[in-house]
């Protein structure tokens, strides 16, 4: 069973906040689920090998070409208030 | 049988333009999208446009490209330069991609003609299209049950005649569910064949691009086209062949794997329909081989938790700062991106981040993440080592028959359950396709699935192809009046 405090150092991390109201349902479904996860402990470890990726990839580098990049004023279309070409934030640091 | 190519020779031979049939199938949306759902967003000005320039091609003599005309769907987590992306989620409501997603581009290429963007659940996260913003997408079958997820909006713009194809994506059984419940072919390529970019994440490693058509045929055509190497998505590898041309090879003396734990439980008209399309294939000369996969429980947890695990990190990157919501009062920065994320999340997605974080977080990492990559290697390999004694495996596509509205809703472990059949193709890697193969006494189509070893989506389309010939595609949804 998830505890009210974990459930809430989970949705820190995740950056989400958890209503007052909601934290009793969402206890109660995610025990349910990580109980249900929990099956994979009882199963045991045939083989040392984690799963890495599907295909063997070892790398996927690209070539070292300038191709050409998006437009700065087109990546800012989807944010209102952007200034001078930069998206615009609330300042983080105190000063 | 092939409504892409019936469709392109009466284009070619100037009975229909390629306006009038776009605008049939725009008719069609008009009429039964309101009931339906199927599109969240018809871009008829657009599919106009395109159909004019192959109107254009043809009276210039020029031969037509393998889907050009073709009216079809996108499905809403498929970026589209210009035209609105928002995965059925408030978080990307007003988002305008600022590129195209390399399957839009190559469809583009083509001269496709995009009808809209199509209904799924948010972020891709269920199996009914309940958790869309947009609501729930009725089943053309029946209007009382659904019509499926992730890809559900597809799969009700082919079977409901609102497209000829749809372009879905599968990460857990999002492509072939949605098909089996509404009577339709639907492919998930072997993962790296289609490219992903562009394709707004879910779960990375099991995300993969497919079509659904109303018949095994398209399917071939449009995989043939989609399936190739791309440099802008890390894990592409392209396919090594092509399948449209190996559709008429023989399967006499092929061997088809029939794991017992697939049938474990499923619904009785199910499995009367699939013991119906194993006669089939037996008739035909194919053999049949019973195999043991003991593993197999272990893949839903391992499934739950490197999806969630991995959908907490992609969705990471809403935070209200470049593109997306962005809430209204804060006071600091934190606060601002947790309210963003708060209002623009829906409840299933929020929950799912949750896990993700959960599982990948310090103290629970080694026994939940790290354990679940273990054993995903060691279902890897147990399927190589079925692969030694059969060419592909046949398993119900899901174990039941389409859901009525809102029964998915209720129990959630329940509903995860229901995947048990689509997940190990993507756990694997593998290639799969959902096949009509009958109906249940409600005459709701049931799916069958054929999985096969990697790169081998020929193998599978092949045995589908097959079937669909030898019962004279009785179980295909009926074809329109054009």
């Amino acid at each position: 069973m998830i505890t009210r405090e974990e459930v809430l150092h989970i949705a820190k991390i995740a950056k989400l906040y958890v209503k007052d109201e909601e934290m009793d349902q969402l206890i109660q479904d995610m025990s349910k689920i990580i109980d249900y996860a929990d099956a994979i402990k009882a199963v045991s470890r045939d083989s040392d090998v984690d799963f890495d990726n599907i295909n063997n990839i070892a790398n996927a580098f690209n070539e070292d070409l300038v191709l050409p990049s998006y437009q700065r004023d087109e990546i800012l279309k989807n944010r209102e208030g952007g200034e001078n070409g930069y998206f615009l934030v609330r300042k983080s640091l105190r000063g | 049988m092939s409504k892409l190519r019936d469709l392109q020779r009466l284009l070619e031979t100037k009975e229909i333009s390629c306006v009038e049939l776009t605008e049939k199938y725009l008719d069609n949306i008009e009429r039964q999208n309101k009931t339906i759902n199927a599109y969240v967003r018809v871009t008829a000005e657009e599919a106009l446009e395109t159909a004019k320039k192959v109107d254009e091609r043809i009276a210039a003599g020029e031969k037509l490209m393998p889907l050009e005309g073709i009216p079809m769907s996108l499905k809403d987590n498929i970026s589209t330069k210009g035209i609105e992306t928002t995965c059925c989620s408030k978080m990307l409501q007003g988002y305008y991609p600022i590129y195209d997603a390399t399957v839009w581009q190559t469809l583009k290429k083509q001269n496709a003609v995009l009808l809209g963007k199509t209904n799924m659940d948010e972020f891709a996260m269920g199996s009914s299209c309940e958790t869309s913003i947009y609501g729930v997408t009725l089943n053309p079958n029946n209007t009382d049950h659904v019509a499926g997820g992730s890809s559900g909006g597809a799969a009700a713009s082919v079977a409901g005649n609102m497209a000829v194809f749809g372009i879905g994506s599968d990460t857990g059984g999002s492509i072939r569910q949605p098909a089996s419940f509404c009577g339709l072919v639907g492919l998930k390529p072997t993962y790296g064949t289609v490219s992903r970019y562009g394709l707004i994440a879910y779960a990375s490693s099991l995300d993969q691009i497919g079509p659904i058509t109303g018949s095994v045929e398209d399917a071939a055509i449009i995989y043939d086209c989609l399936s190739a190497y791309d440099p802008k998505d890390s894990t592409s590898v392209g396919s090594k062949t092509t399948t449209h041309d190996k559709l008429k090879d023989s399967i006499k003396g092929m061997k088809i794997g029939i794991i017992d734990e697939f049938f474990d439980g499923i619904n009785k008209d199910v499995k009367t329909s699939l013991e119906e399309a194993i006669r089939v294939y037996e008739d035909a000369g194919v053999q049949m081989v019973h195999l043991k996969m003991p593993g197999l429980n272990a893949v839903l947890p391992v499934y739950f938790i490197i999806a969630c695990a991995e959908a907490s990190s992609n969705l990471g990157r809403y935070d209200g700062i470049r593109y997306g919501h962005k809430t209204d009062t804060y006071k600091d920065i934190d606060e601002m991106i947790r309210k963003t994320r708060n209002e623009g999340f829906g409840k299933e997605v929020q929950r799912r981040i949750l896990l993700g974080t959960y599982a990948l977080s310090s103290g629970q990492y080694d026994a939940y993440y790290k354990k679940a990559q273990n054993l995903r290697y060691s279902i890897i390999r147990d399927f190589k080592k079925i692969f030694e004694s059969c060419d592909i495996i046949l398993t119900p596509s899901v174990p039941v028959t389409a859901y009525k509205k809102g029964e998915a809703l209720i129990d959630p472990i329940e509903i995860y359950m229901m995947d048990i059949c689509t997940i190990p193709a993507n756990i694997a890697g593998l290639p799969a396709v959902s096949v009509p193969c009958g109906f249940d006494k409600n005459k709701l189509p049931v799916g069958m699935q054929l999985i096969g070893n990697n790169f081998e989506d020929y193998k599978v389309l092949n045995a589908a192809y097959q079937f669909e010939k030898l019962t004279k595609g009785s179980y295909l949804s009926p074809e329109v009046e054009i």
